[in-house]
C-alpha cells in the first residue's frame, strides 16, 4: 500500500466495485432532495412566522424556501457525502474514486456528482448554452417591445422583469462561457495534467450552478427582477420576492465561482507538467488564470452585497436604508468592485483563446508572448482600481472623479497590448481562415469599436452626459458580445473536434457566423445612434425621435437570434453525426492536440514533460510535440486535412 | 532555437499515484485561494462597518442615546479563537514530531476551546442591548457577528474531523499535509476575528458632530 | 542593432517591402474615412443648450478623431493580411510562417504612442473637467432644489420664495447649480441637452450645475431604472429670458 493510500485511511473497499452511495445518487434524485426539502423550509417557515401579509415576513418565507431547495439539491446529488465521510474517517477507495470520476458509465456520468474534468467541462458547456439561450430569448423579448416607440408588448412590470433577468444570465453565462467549458475540459490537458486539482470541488462548482439555476427563475413567478441586474438599492429593497430569488441566486453563484475560482487556480499553480515553466505555458492558460485568479476576491464581494440586502429586506436591517443609516452608495461601491474585474473575468480569457488559435491559424509564434502576459497581468492589476467609473454621476465622492479617470484610461495601453500581439501573430503569417479564425478577425473589428468607446465613457464629462443611455448598453454589448462571446464561439468552433470528437459542420456554423456578425453590428449601430440622441436605459417605450434607430436594432437583434439558432443547429447535429475528428484536425502544438480522440480517462497514460513553449512554427519541421504513446492518430493528427477528416470518417 | 520534435519528452510512468507532499502542496494552494475569497468578504464588512460610520447619514448611524455593543465582549471571543488556533498549533507540532497522542489531545482541547467560543458568540448575538433594525451601526454589527459565528461552525466541522482522524491514526508523522492545512484556515478565522473585533471597537461616527 | 546599415538606408529598405506600401494605402484610406465619420456622433448627440454640452460634443469628435488612425491602423493589418497572406486551397497551409517571436522596436513604438494618447486623453479630461465645473464657482448662481420620487421630478427655488413646479424653469445666460435629492430610490436628473447628470440618492444632495445658453424647451428625463414607470418620468426644461423667469417665478407666489 503506498503512501497516498495511507493518507486517505487505508481502508479495504466496503463494494467490489466502488461508488458506494453515491451509485444511487443522479440528477433525479438531487431534484427530489432539493424539492423535499424546499418544500419542508416553505411549510415550516411558512407556519412559524406570524403575519403573511408582511412583505417583510414573505421575504423571510422566500429566501428561507430557497436555501432549502439548493441545501437538498446537494445533498440529493450527493456534495455532502465526501465531506461527512472525511469527517468520519472513511476515505474513498481507489474504486471509489474511479467511479466519482464515471469509468464506464457512458452517458449516465453527465448527471452525476463526477469528478472527471471533461464530464464537467461537457456539463458546463451544455449549462453555458442553455443559459445563452433563455437570455437570448429574453433579449428578443426586449427588442420586440422595443420595435415601435409604444408597442406595449410587455407592459412597464413585465418589461423590468425581463430586462433584469436578461441582463443577469447573460453576466452569468458570459462569465463562465470560457472559463467553465474550455478551462474545465481544456487547459488540465493543456498543461499536461491528469485532472483538475481538487476533482470533488469542481463537479461541486457545477452542480452548485445547475442548483442556482431555478432559484434565479423562480424570480419570474415572484414578481421579477425589477431592478435591472445591477439590483441597485434601495429599489432592490422595495422589490418583490423575486429579489429574494436574485439575491439567493447570486450568492449560490458565488460560492461556485470562489470554488471553480479556487479550483482552477490552484491546478494551474501546481499541476503544469515538469518543464512547463511560466514562460512555456500556453497564453489561454494565462488567461484562463488571469480570469478565475480575478474573480477570487471580486465576488465574495458581490456575495457580501447580497447578504446586506437579504438582511434589509427580511429583518429590517440598515445597509441601505437611508433613514436608518444605511446608504445606496455603500451597495453601488461593493457591487462596482466586483462588476469592473468581472468584465475582465469574462474579456481575458476569451481574447486569450482568440491569441492561441491565432499563432495555429497563422502558423506564426505567438507575437511577443512577454508583451501579451504584460497585457494580461497589467489588466488584472488595474482592473481593481477603476471600479468608480461606473458611479461618476452617483455623486459619491466627485473629488475622486478625475483619479478614477486616470486609472480607467491608463487599462487602454494593456488592452492596446492585446491588439499587438494579435496583429503581429497575423503579420505575414499564413492565414488559415478557418470559423475559428474568422472569429478572431470579428474581434478586432467589435473590440475596436467597444474599447474606443470604452474611452469616451471614462472621460468624465462625457460619462456625465452618457451614462445611463442606450450608448452604454450599446458599448458593453460591444465588449461583453462583440469581444467576448465572439471569442468564445471561436474557441468553442477551435476545440469542437477536440471536445466532441466530432467536426463542425462547415456550411451552417459560416452561416451563422455572418448572420451572427452582421446582425450584432446592425442592432448595435443602432443602439449607439439612439444613445447618442439621448434615450435612457430599461426603458420600456420612448420618444418618437428614437423610432428609427430602435426599429434598426430589433431587425439586427432578429438577424442575431437566426444566426445563434443556426450555431445551435450546427452544434447539435455534428455532435450527434458530424464527421469523425482526428486527433489533431488544425495542427496545434499545445498539449491537448497530442492525446488522441477520444481521450483516456486519465488523459496522459505517460505524464509529459516539456522542453519549450508551443509555439515554434516556422522554427523546426511541421510536427505536433508528441509523448511516447505510440498512438497512431497523434502522428497522423499532424498532417491531417479536413479531406482527411472525410477520411477517417467513412473508415 | 528549439527542437520541436522533443518540444515534449517522455515523462515518469510511475506519477498515477502521487507523493502526499505533493498533494499537501496542491492542498495549501487551493486553501490558501479560498482563504483570500473568504478575506474579500470579510473585508466587504470591514467596509461596510467603516464607511456607513463615516458617513452617518441621516445622522442614523447611531440612534439618539442607542446602547452600543460592549467592546470586551468581541475582544474575548477574538481571544478564544486565537487561543485554540495557537493549540492547534501546538497539535500540528506534535504529530509533525510524531506524536500521535499529543496531536489528538490538543485538536480535542483547541475544538474545546472552540465550542466553548461559539457558545460565546450565540450568547452575545443574541443579548446584544439593541435590534438588528436600530440603526445602520447595528445592522452590520450584528451581521458581524454572524459573519464570526458562521466561521466558527465551519471549524468546528474541521476540528472535529482533526480529532476523530487523529484518533483513527490517520495522521502521523510523515503523513499530515491534511493537519497543516486546517491549520491555516484555523489561523485565518483567529486573524478575522481580531480584525472584526479591532473595527467594532470604534463606534462612534467622526460626523457625529454636527 | 548598432552594426547594421544606416537609418535612412534601412528605412528606405522598409519602405520598399510589398506589405508596408499596401498596409499604409489601406490605412490612409480607412484613416480619412473615420476622419470624416468623426463628425457624425457630435451631430447625432443634435444641438447643444449649454457649453457643458457643447465641450461635451468637442471631446466626442476629438477622441472619435484621435482613435481613428489607430483603429485604422488594427484593421488596415487585419484586412491586408486576408488579402495578401491568407491561406487558399482546400486544407491546412503546407508550411508555417516565419517564425518571428517579436520586434522591440515595434513594442518600444506601439507603447508610445499608447501611452502619448493616454496622456493626451488624461490631459485633455482633466481640462474639461475644470471648464464644466465653472458655473458651480459662480457668485450669482441660480440656485434649483431637484427631488425625484417615483416618477415625477419637482424643482424648487429657494432663493425665490421657495416656489415649487413640476416643470423645470431657468433663466438665460445665469448659471444654474442643482441640489439632488431623492425621497425614496435612486433616480438620476439629467438635462440632455445640456449634458449634465447626477443622481438623486435617498439621504445624500448631491450637485451638478450648468450655464443654459439657448432658449428653448429642453428634455428632463431620469436615467437610472428607478421602478416601474422609470420610462415615463420626464419632464421639460424651459430655458427663458430673464423678464419672462421673474414673470414665471412671480406668477407661481415668489419674489425674485
Amino acid at each position: 500500500m503506498s503512501e497516498a493510500m495511507v493518507q486517505f485511511g487505508g481502508r479495504a473497499p466496503a463494494h467490489p466495485v466502488g461508488g458506494g452511495i453515491m451509485r444511487r445518487l443522479n440528477l433525479g434524485t438531487a431534484v427530489a432532495g432539493g424539492l423535499i426539502l424546499g418544500y419542508v423550509a416553505w411549510l415550516i417557515s411558512h407556519h412559524f412566522l406570524a403575519g403573511a401579509d408582511d412583505p417583510m415576513v414573505q421575504n423571510q418565507v422566500v429566501t428561507i424556501t430557497l436555501a432549502g431547495w439548493a441545501f437538498g439539491f446537494m445533498i440529493g446529488i450527493g456534495a455532502m457525502r465526501g465531506p461527512i465521510c472525511w469527517l468520519l474517517g472513511r476515505d474513498q477507495s481507489h474504486e471509489d474514486e474511479m467511479f466519482a470520476a464515471g469509468k464506464d458509465q457512458g452517458v449516465g456520468r453527465y448527471f452525476r456528482f463526477t469528478t472527471d474534468h471533461k464530464v464537467v467541462g461537457i456539463q458546463y458547456l451544455v449549462l453555458t448554452m442553455v443559459l445563452l439561450g433563455i437570455g437570448g430569448t429574453l433579449a428578443m423579448m426586449i427588442r420586440t417591445d422595443l420595435v415601435t416607440p409604444n408597442s406595449g408588448f410587455l407592459g412597464p412590470q413585465t418589461y423590468n422583469a425581463v430586462v433584469g433577468l436578461h441582463g443577469l444570465t447573460m453576466i452569468i453565462a458570459t462569465i463562465i462561457m470560457v472559463t467553465g467549458p474550455f478551462g474545465n475540459f481544456i487547459v488540465p490537458i493543456m498543461i499536461g495534467a491528469r485532472d483538475m486539482a481538487f476533482p470533488r470541488l469542481n463537479a461541486l462548482s457545477f452542480w452548485l450552478l445547475v442548483a442556482f439555476a431555478p432559484v434565479l427563475y423562480s424570480a419570474a413567478f415572484l414578481g421579477g427582477i425589477p431592478t435591472g441586474w445591477t439590483g441597485y438599492a434601495p429599489l432592490s429593497d422595495q422589490g418583490p420576492p423575486g429579489m429574494d430569488s436574485y439575491l439567493m441566486a447570486i450568492i449560490i453563484f458565488a460560492v461556485s465561482t470562489a470554488i471553480a475560482g479556487a479550483n482552477i487556480t490552484a491546478t494551474i499553480l501546481t499541476m503544469r507538467a515538469r518543464g512547463m515553466t511560466w514562460n512555456r505555458t500556453p497564453i489561454f492558460v494565462w488567461g484562463v488564470l488571469a480570469s478565475v485568479g480575478l474573480a477570487i476576491p471580486a465576488f465574495p464581494m458581490f456575495m457580501g452585497a447580497m447578504v446586506y440586502l437579504g438582511m434589509d429586506r427580511t429583518v429590517g436591517a440598515n445597509f441601505y436604508v437611508a433613514s436608518g443609516g444605511g446608504n445606496p452608495w455603500l451597495y453601488e461601491n461593493l457591487f462596482w468592485l466586483m462588476g469592473h474585474p468581472e468584465v475582465y473575468v469574462i474579456l481575458i480569457p476569451a481574447v486569450a483563446a482568440l491569441m492561441e488559435l491565432t499563432t495555429v491559424f497563422a502558423r506564426k509564434p505567438l507575437f511577443s508572448y512577454n508583451v501579451a502576459v504584460l497585457g494580461i497581468v497589467g489588466i488584472v492589476g488595474l482592473s481593481m482600481m477603476v471600479w468608480a467609473h461606473h458611479i461618476f454621476t452617483s455623486g459619491w465622492a466627485p473629488e475622486l472623479n478625475g483619479a478614477f479617470m486616470l486609472t480607467t484610461e491608463l487599462i487602454s495601453i494593456p488592452t492596446g497590448l492585446l491588439f499587438f500581439v494579435i496583429i503581429g501573430t497575423i503579420w505575414r503569417g499564413k492565414v488559415w481562415t478557418t470559423l475559428p479564425m474568422m472569429c478572431t478577425y470579428a474581434m478586432l473589428w467589435n473590440f475596436i469599436i467597444g474599447g474606443v468607446t470604452g474611452i469616451y465613457l471614462s472621460d468624465v464629462p462625457l460619462d456625465y452626459d452618457l451614462h445611463g443611455n442606450m450608448f452604454v448598453t450599446a458599448h458593453f454589448h460591444y465588449t461583453l458580445m462583440g469581444a467576448g462571446l465572439t471569442g468564445a464561439i471561436g474557441a468553442l468552433m477551435y476545440w469542437f473536434p477536440k471536445m466532441t470528437g466530432k467536426m463542425l459542420h462547415h456550411t451552417s456554423a459560416l452561416w451563422s457566423f455572418w448572420l451572427v456578425q452582421i446582425g450584432f453590428q446592425v442592432t448595435f449601430m443602432g443602439m449607439f445612434a439612439v444613445g447618442l440622441a439621448g434615450q435612457p436605459r430599461r426603458v420600456e417605450h420612448y420618444d418618437n425621435t428614437f423610432a428609427v434607430g430602435n426599429m434598426v436594432s430589433t431587425i439586427g437583434a432578429y438577424t442575431i437570434g437566426l444566426g445563434m439558432l443556426l450555431l445551435l443547429y450546427a452544434v447539435i447535429s455534428s455532435w450527434r453525426h458530424g464527421p469523425i475528428a482526428p486527433a489533431n484536425p488544425w495542427g496545434g502544438k499545445t498539449l491537448e492536440w497530442a492525446v488522441p480522440n477520444p481521450i483516456p480517462l486519465e488523459n496522459f497514460e505517460v505524464l509529459p514533460v516539456v522542453i519549450a513553449d508551443p509555439y515554434g512554427y516556422g522554427e523546426g519541421d511541421f510536427s505536433i510535440p508528441h509523448t511516447s504513446e505510440p498512438r497512431e492518430d497523434v502522428v497522423v493528427g499532424a498532417q491531417l486535412s479536413p479531406a482527411g477528416a472525410v477520411e477517417a470518417d467513412s473508415s | 532555437m528549439t527542437n520541436i520534435e522533443t518540444a515534449v519528452t517522455i515523462g515518469d510512468p510511475d506519477l498515477h499515484l502521487e507523493d502526499p507532499n505533493v498533494i499537501g502542496r496542491r492542498w495549501r494552494a487551493g486553501v490558501a485561494l479560498l482563504i483570500l475569497a473568504d478575506a474579500a468578504f470579510v473585508a466587504t464588512l470591514l467596509f461596510a462597518y467603516f464607511y456607513l460610520r463615516g458617513l452617518n447619514t441621516s445622522n442614523a448611524w447611531l440612534l439618539h442615546g442607542q446602547a452600543t455593543a460592549a467592546i470586551w465582549v468581541s475582544w474575548a471571543l477574538a481571544g478564544g479563537a486565537v487561543l485554540s488556533a495557537v493549540i492547534f498549533g501546538q497539535a500540528r507540532r506534535s504529530i509533525q514530531a510524531g506524536n500521535e497522542a499529543g496531536f489528538v489531545a490538543g485538536a480535542l482541547v483547541a475544538l474545546l476551546v472552540l465550542v466553548a467560543d461559539t457558545v460565546g458568540q450565540v450568547i452575545q448575538l443574541t443579548s446584544f442591548p439593541f435590534g438588528v433594525a436600530s440603526s445602520a451601526y447595528s445592522s452590520v454589527v450584528y451581521t458581524i457577528a454572524g459573519a464570526n459565528l458562521y466561521h466558527l461552525l465551519l471549524t468546528i466541522f474541521i476540528a472535529i474531523a482533526m480529532w476523530n482522524r487523529g484518533r483513527l491514526h490517520i495522521y502521523s508523522k510523515s503523513s499530515n499535509w491534511q493537519v497543516r492545512v486546517a491549520e491555516m484556515w484555523w489561523n485565518w478565522i483567529a486573524i478575522a476575528a481580531v480584525l472584526t473585533a479591532f473595527a467594532t471597537s470604534f463606534i462612534a461616527s467622526p460626523a457625529s458632530g454636527h | 542593432m548598432t552594426s547594421g546599415p544606416p537609418i535612412d538606408e534601412r528605412v528606405g529598405l522598409w519602405w520598399r517591402r510589398p506589405e508596408t506600401r499596401g498596409i499604409f494605402l489601406i490605412w490612409v484610406v480607412l484613416t480619412v474615412a473615420l476622419v470624416f465619420f468623426s463628425f457624425i456622433p457630435a451631430r447625432i448627440m443634435g444641438p447643444t443648450a449649454s457649453p457643458t454640452k457643447h465641450a461635451v460634443e468637442l471631446t466626442m469628435t476629438v477622441f472619435t478623431l484621435a482613435a481613428s488612425p489607430v483603429a485604422a491602423f488594427v484593421w488596415a493589418i487585419a484586412i491586408y493580411s486576408l488579402i495578401k497572406w491568407r491561406h487558399r486551397g482546400v486544407g491546412p497551409p503546407t508550411e508555417d510562417g516565419p517564425p518571428i517571436r517579436g520586434n522591440n522596436l515595434a513594442t518600444g513604438l506601439w507603447m508610445l504612442v499608447s501611452s502619448v494618447l493616454c496622456v493626451f486623453l488624461l490631459i485633455w479630461g482633466l481640462a474639461e473637467i475644470e471648464a464644466v465645473a465653472a458655473p458651480e464657482r459662480s457668485a450669482n448662481a441660480l440656485i434649483v432644489n431637484v427631488t425625484g420620487q417615483q416618477w415625477v421630478w419637482t424643482f424648487s427655488y429657494p432663493q425665490d420664495g421657495n416656489v415649487e413646479s413640476d416643470q423645470l424653469y431657468l433663466p438665460l445666460n445665469r448659471p444654474v447649480i442643482f441640489h439632488v435629492t431623492s425621497e425614496d430610490v435612486i433616480h438620476a436628473f439629467w438635462v440632455v441637452q445640456m449634458g449634465i447628470k447626477v443622481d438623486a440618492n435617498p439621504g445624500e444632495t448631491t450637485k451638478t450645475s450648468v450655464l443654459p445658453d439657448k432658449l428653448g424647451v429642453f428634455d428632463v428625463r431620469c436615467a437610472e431604472l428607478c421602478g416601474l414607470l422609470h420610462a415615463d418620468m420626464e419632464t421639460n426644461a424651459h430655458v427663458v429670458s430673464k423678464a419672462d423667469f421673474a414673470t414665471w417665478i412671480q406668477a407661481n407666489g415668489g419674489h425674485v
